[in-house]
């Protein structure tokens, strides 16, 4: 299909704030991206206003505070979206369209179980958790991730393995924990089937602690996908350096194209569903 | 007080009023009304000519509106003196939020205010709801927020506990609490936190100042009067439920605090949910933007009493609200209580009746209430109904008016001529260590332990951001630069000014140097200064000093702002801050925006190159009054002075060589003086400077750390300095050094005077705050 038959469907809730920078980056390479409440997905509104899930190519979860993460990050966003949505989610993924999750979108698909999604379509609770940052402080500050996808991650396709991306951290629960005696075999698992896509690394590229890990997730990671590779979640925010101007260096060098180090991530799922479908 | 039960209700009284000035005085304590004697007088005249007696619906509605706090009764002559004649071609409207033009298509609106009392007691939610109030009055003129800022002032925070006046709490425990309730509210309701400051005195320690501000932006055509379009407009009450928070806020505000403020003022303190306020904010934005709305109104100080009649009487109506509609929290709430309940994530929309169940649809899907709790009427009256029943009629010139005093002031008497007694020259090892002590000082340190709380880039639009630089080698960036629009290179800039300590020393050229501090920090970036707003933070406004000091920042902040060409479409007062243990220096804090013409022509602060000069541009004057040099070491000395009409001429140059491309980077001198730039520069680009004193005459620890206005550093690549050079002909600039190496070295006669790694710099500089506050 043409890029501008692409339809992405940027979900919300109250709390969810990256919704409008996340449809921007779509809409700038020339898909459609339309940012919907999650009440138009499960019918909850007016009869013009409803859509279905089925309408879309791709589902981007954004960044924000859903619901104030008041519980747990992600998890009331999480918990309204299995009661109405599982099933039409499940045969998304097994169609082979793309779910994105940024930050608190990352945290939803946990909660949901879509992630890791090691061998599975979903599972019924939470396998793995986003826990509190290390530090115990929100750590807003630019971090590096090494893309180490050999390509299973239909999100970063367009990304050559071992690259370093400038992508900045925003939140206060991106610790990526495995559970007590399966980490092990869950990472081998993981790093077997191409899962691991973003790990932290300094600004020389080599794998650090804080603050270059902003949170202390387990083996740097930043950043996972499914093991059918369309299932995505990242903690940073690569919509925030569409253009080399959002870069925090940007007026050290010349901007050149102006081209941001996370616009391969949205070309790179774009030029997935328009090759597949 | 003698008072009797409505005839038909029970939560409602009807008072009488004595007649001698002590009931009077009486009635109003009893109540909390906060009203003097003379304006109690003033009431009983009013009831007596229409021949009955007030109910505590009206009674209390009367002691808000003509509170300091919503009708500025002590400021507003001063205010008409000096900042209301100033005019400006791009203001569009002055209102809860002053609105200015960006481009063609766009406003931009602006407002900052204060909410020091409730952060004294509570400050995690004092300035939780701060940050939510700042947000609706931005709303409430049709636009977008898009930035947060927060100056905020406190005691040292590393202060002994047994210093410390009774009744008051820790400045560690205050700074923590306010910038945790930034943080959470802020980074919850989504709009970026992307500037302010933090400022350390003794004199803040019982009287914390937490003042917030917003910017946002939105179509010419949606921006809205805060006002009614004519009667039959339907009161449209959206958001959060009322409830007994916040019950006699303003009061407080117009109140010195006390020992006691802890238990009584407790009450006053609303309740922030930015969980109600993300979704409000796109429901009123989604209704602003499919016209559906003929008028906004935030509710904040003073509650639906304020609101429905400043509203009503900005359209030229009056108003009839049935208070039993208002959504409440819990069941019980008086009629009074309602009328002034100051609850938070409230908004008041004017809508006809026609577009009534489209907004009602709008605030359905974003699960936020919407309530018709009453309409414009053609009479200029405010009636209250309360089941039926009749609680409230006022003439709404009457109650919303509000005295207006011209109390009784002097200009204190600086002794200007007193002699100098600058410190002995210091010997090269001395200064050395007076350097790194000024870096490490609380005001001139990194405040990146707070900066990094904030999510400051939420929305994608944050261009040059607070802290800028290599992440692995950041430094305080001047003014912060949005790109407001999806299709459009034009920035915003926006920076933040304040001289709590030169106007402690002479208040005229305080408020003349607050503005100056804003307008180079946003030349800085490539911004040509456009709007400032400002709060105004002072004592006891009935001591006449301190009336004085208020009467002398306002003339010195009117002169600069018509010498730079700059409006002043909002601001705010808060008087007040004082305790019996001491009252705060006179505090004007300026917000200023300025416009960048396409960002991509932006500077930083962060050294750009490896190999261009450091040139000093504006003039240094030997006086070291004010600077943070002269706080640690107790040096006695007059304030530096500024010329705003020649300031002016600067601030142009510097913008034109930017945009020109000539300045690579530059970094406005401030907090520190010159060397604490210089440092600044050199951390932000991880490369050393060598600083030539040759050309200065003056002795070195003036030259290097006097904190005379209207000065800059600037990098300029070497091919490009005789085109600087020529740029700034006619005004004051000297190079000053080369950019190289790993050191911040400063030589005379060949000789070095003052030489520190950049690390240790960076340790000095880094360290202070996260050692203090852990």
């Amino acid at each position: 299909m043409n890029v501008a038959d692409v339809k992405v469907c940027v979900l919300r809730i109250e709390g969810t704030n990256c919704e409008l920078e996340m449809a921007e980056c779509f809409r700038r390479l020339g898909a459609q991206a339309e940012i919907l409440h999650l009440k138009q997905l499960t019918g909850e509104c007016s009869p013009d206003k409803k859509r279905q899930l089925s309408e879309y190519q791709i589902l981007m979860l954004p960044g924000g505070f859903s619901s104030g993460d008041y519980v747990r990050a992600g998890a009331i966003f999480a918990a309204r979206m299995k009661n109405a949505l599982m099933r039409d989610l499940v045969d998304f993924v097994e169609k082979g369209y793309a779910i994105g999750g940024i930050c608190n979108g990352f945290q939803i698909l946990v909660e949901l179980g879509l992630l890791p999604g090691i061998d599975k379509t979903y599972s019924e609770v939470p396998e793995v958790a986003l826990g509190i940052n290390d530090s115990a402080r929100f750590e807003c500050r630019p971090t590096y991730v090494k893309c180490e996808s050999s390509g299973k991650c239909v999100f970063t396709r367009n990304i050559r393995k071992g690259r370093n991306l400038l992508i900045p951290s925003a939140h206060a629960e991106g610790k990526l924990i495995l559970p007590d005696g399966k980490a092990d075999e869950m990472l081998q698992r993981m790093i077997e089937q191409d899962q691991i896509v973003f790990r932290y690394v300094d600004y020389m590229g080599n794998y650090s602690g804080y603050p270059w890990n902003p949170n202390g997730s387990i083996y740097n990671i930043a950043g996972i996908c499914n093991s059918t590779g369309n299932v995505f979640g990242m903690m940073p925010h690569p919509e925030r350096v569409f253009y080399r101007i959002q870069h925090p260096d940007w007026t050290q060098n010349d901007i050149g194209e102006n081209v941001g180090d996370g616009r391969a991530i949205f070309e790179s799922v774009l030029s997935y569903i328009t090759k597949k479908f | 007080m003698k008072s009797k039960k409505h005839e038909n209700l029970d939560n409602c009284f009807e008072v009488e009023l004595p007649e001698t000035p002590e009931g009077l005085k009486e009635v109003s304590d009893t109540l909390k009304l906060g009203l003097s004697t003379d304006e109690m007088l003033r009431v009983k005249e009013y009831f007596k000519n229409l021949g009955r007696n007030p109910t505590d619906v009206e009674l209390n509605a009367i002691g808000q509106a003509w509170s300091e706090h919503c009708c500025y009764k002590s400021s507003k002559v001063v205010l008409k003196k000096y900042i209301f004649p100033l005019e400006h071609k791009d203001m569009l409207l002055r209102g809860d939020a002053g609105v200015m033009s960006f481009d063609e298509e766009y406003a931009y609106a602006i407002r900052i205010e204060s909410h020091n009392h409730p952060s004294a007691v509570e400050p995690y939610g004092g300035a939780a709801t701060g940050i939510g109030g700042i947000l609706r009055d931005v709303l409430a003129m049709g636009a977008q927020p898009i930035a947060l800022i927060d100056p905020l002032f406190f005691g040292p925070p590393d202060m002994p506990h047994e210093k410390l006046p009774e009744g008051v709490k820790h400045p560690k425990y205050l700074f923590a609490g306010v910038v945790a309730g930034i943080r959470d509210y802020g980074n919850r309701v989504g709009i970026p936190t992307i500037a302010g400051s933090v400022h350390f005195d003794p004199s803040y320690t019982s009287n914390c100042l937490v003042n917030v501000g917003c910017v946002g932006i939105g179509k010419k055509k949606f921006i809205r009067k805060n006002a009614v379009s004519s009667p039959g407009d339907n009161f449209v009450l959206v958001g959060g439920l009322t409830g007994r928070d916040g019950i006699h806020g303003v009061n407080f505000a117009s109140a010195v605090l006390t020992e006691k403020s802890d238990v009584e003022g407790r009450p006053s303190v609303q309740l922030g949910n930015p969980i109600m306020k993300e979704p409000l904010i796109h429901s009123v934005m989604e209704c602003v933007e499919a016209n559906l709305v003929e008028g906004v109104k935030d509710l904040g100080g003073g509650g639906l009493s304020c609101v429905c009649g400043e509203m009503a009487i900005a359209g030229g109506c009056g108003a009839e609200i049935h208070l039993d509609k208002v959504p409440l929290k819990e069941e019980d709430l008086a009629p009074w209580e309602i009328w002034v309940s100051e609850s938070q994530e409230r908004m008041m929309l004017a809508v006809r009746d026609e577009n009534l169940p489209r907004v009602k649809e709008i605030f359905e899907l974003y699960d936020v209430p919407c309530t018709v709790i009453g309409k414009a009427i053609p009479e200029k009256k405010v009636r209250l109904y309360f089941k039926g029943v009749k609680v409230f009629e006022l003439d709404i010139d009457f109650y919303t008016g509000g005295p207006e005093y011209t109390r009784p002031f002097v200009v204190k008497k600086r002794e200007k001529t007193k002699e100098r007694k600058l410190p002995p020259p210091p010997k090269p090892e001395e200064l050395e260590k007076i350097f790194l002590t000024i870096l490490s000082d609380l005001n001139v340190c990194s405040k990146e332990w707070v900066i990094r709380l904030y999510d400051y880039e939420v929305r994608g639009r944050t261009i040059i951001k607070p802290l800028t630089g290599r992440p692995s080698h950041q430094t305080h960036a001047d003014a912060v630069v949005l790109k407001p629009l999806e299709d459009s290179y034009r920035g915003l800039a926006i920076a933040v000014g304040s001289a709590p300590w030169i106007s402690a020393l002479d208040p005229y050229m305080g408020g003349v140097i607050s503005v100056d501090e804003v307008a180079r920090n946003l030349a800085s970036v490539g911004a040509i200064p456009h709007a400032i707003t400002n709060c105004m933070n002072f004592g006891n406004p009935e001591v006449p000093e301190v009336l004085g000091d208020f009467y002398e920042v306002l003339r010195g902040v009117g002169d600069a702002c018509r010498a730079f060409k700059i409006a002043v479409p909002s601001g705010n007062v808060s008087f007040y801050n004082e305790s019996p243990s001491g009252r705060i220096l006179p505090t004007p804090v300026v917000l200023g925006t300025g416009i960048v013409k396409d960002v991509r022509i932006s500077a930083s602060t962060d050294l750009a190159s490896s190999d261009g000069y450091i040139y000093l541009i504006g003039e240094t004057q030997e006086n070291l009054g004010g600077s943070a040099y002269a706080r640690i070491y107790g040096i006695e000395d007059a304030p530096p002075v500024c010329n705003p009409t020649n300031a002016f001429k600067y601030v142009s140059a510097v913008v034109s060589g930017i945009e020109r491309g000539i300045i690579r980077s530059c970094h406005d001198i401030g907090d520190g003086g010159l060397a604490a730039a210089i440092a600044e520069m050199s951390i932000g680009g991880n490369v050393g400077v060598d600083i030539n004193l040759d050309g200065v005459n003056m002795q070195e620890d003036v030259f290097l750390f006097s904190e005379s206005p209207t000065r800059w550093l600037a990098e300029v690549d070497e091919e490009n300095h005789e085109e600087f050079e020529r740029a700034f002909a006619g005004l004051n600039i000297l190079r000053i050094g080369k950019v190289g190496g790993k050191n911040i070295d400063f030589f005379k006669a060949g000789k070095k005077v003052l030489g520190v790694e950049i690390q240790t710099a960076k340790k000095v500089w880094n360290e202070t705050l996260w050692k203090i506050m852990g």
